[in-house]
């Protein structure tokens, strides 16, 4: 599998794992966090540095793994924000 | 027999008698008395205990006394857990909305012009996400998920670099779903 897949591949998941992470906040964050480290870090050409930045990914999807279960152990109210009750027109 | 065995029994036996609201009656005087034994016995037999190594603290549970503390705990757990997230899956009953050619292509058309790195008046059937619209692969990547939030089921890694254009997404989309006019 070339390295341009397995990029492709870890960026899927780790956005797919981030998504369950109960927390709004620490689901914006990550979200927001991969998408700008992935962006950033497009134009490295260097093979050693491509598979260190591999690995530390794989060590964050890892972790939002764990993350996700414990966020989910010690579940909190959602925010307002996450409520997405709609306004009725007669609520004003 | 130390103080501490004896604090140690003492306790467990108040811990005995305080739930006897709950257990039933036979059941906490028989373990009652054997704590009481407990307590008693091996202040008595010290003397043997020291020659022969007598172990008396851990006293021997029928099945019954098993049963009843696995089961009790058991049912604390669920009653714990019922409603968190082991079972956060939705049942829907009703049936998924028909789809047509005609629906499939105005909802990924939609999804599209939603996604703020796209031109809406670029954006075209034909189009080609790289080429034309200018996206990238990690770009193409988030349009494949949104994709797959829209229509409800994986698009695996090998299909998702297949689909370059709106209108493979379309007929991808109308083949897993069976859709033909």
């Amino acid at each position: 599998m070339s390295t341009r897949r397995q990029a492709i591949t870890l960026y899927r998941n780790l956005l797919r794992e981030s998504e369950k992470l109960p927390s709004y906040n620490f689901r914006m964050y990550a979200a927001r966090k991969i998408r700008d480290t992935f962006r950033a870090n497009s134009g490295i050409r260097d093979f050693g540095e491509i598979d260190r930045q591999m690995v530390a990914g794989q060590q964050n999807l890892e972790l939002i793994r764990r993350q996700v279960i414990i966020g989910h152990l010690y579940s909190a109210d959602k925010l307002v924000i996450e409520n997405k009750k709609t306004l009725k027109p007669s609520d004003d | 027999m130390s103080f501490t065995q004896i604090a140690r029994s003492c306790s467990r036996l108040a811990a005995t008698l305080a739930p006897r609201r709950i257990a039933s009656g036979a059941l906490v005087q028989s373990q009652a008395s054997r704590m009481m034994h407990r307590i008693a016995v091996p202040s008595m037999t010290s003397q043997l205990s020291q020659k022969f190594a007598v172990r008396s603290y851990s006293a021997k549970s029928t099945i019954e006394d098993i049963k009843f503390r696995v089961l009790k705990v058991v049912s604390a757990y669920d009653k714990e857990c019922s409603g968190r997230w082991q079972t956060q899956s939705v049942r829907r009953y009703s049936a998924k909305p028909p789809l047509s050619l005609k629906l499939i292509n105005e909802r990924v058309l939609l999804v599209l012009k939603l996604y703020d790195k796209i031109d809406p008046s670029k954006l075209n059937v034909e189009s080609h996400f790289i080429n034309d619209l200018g996206l990238d692969s990690l770009d193409h990547v988030e349009v494949i998920m949104a994709m797959e939030d829209e229509f409800g089921f994986e698009i695996p890694d090998s299909d998702a670099e297949k689909l370059l254009k709106p209108a493979d997404i379309i007929k991808y989309v109308a083949d897993k779903e069976d859709v033909y006019e």
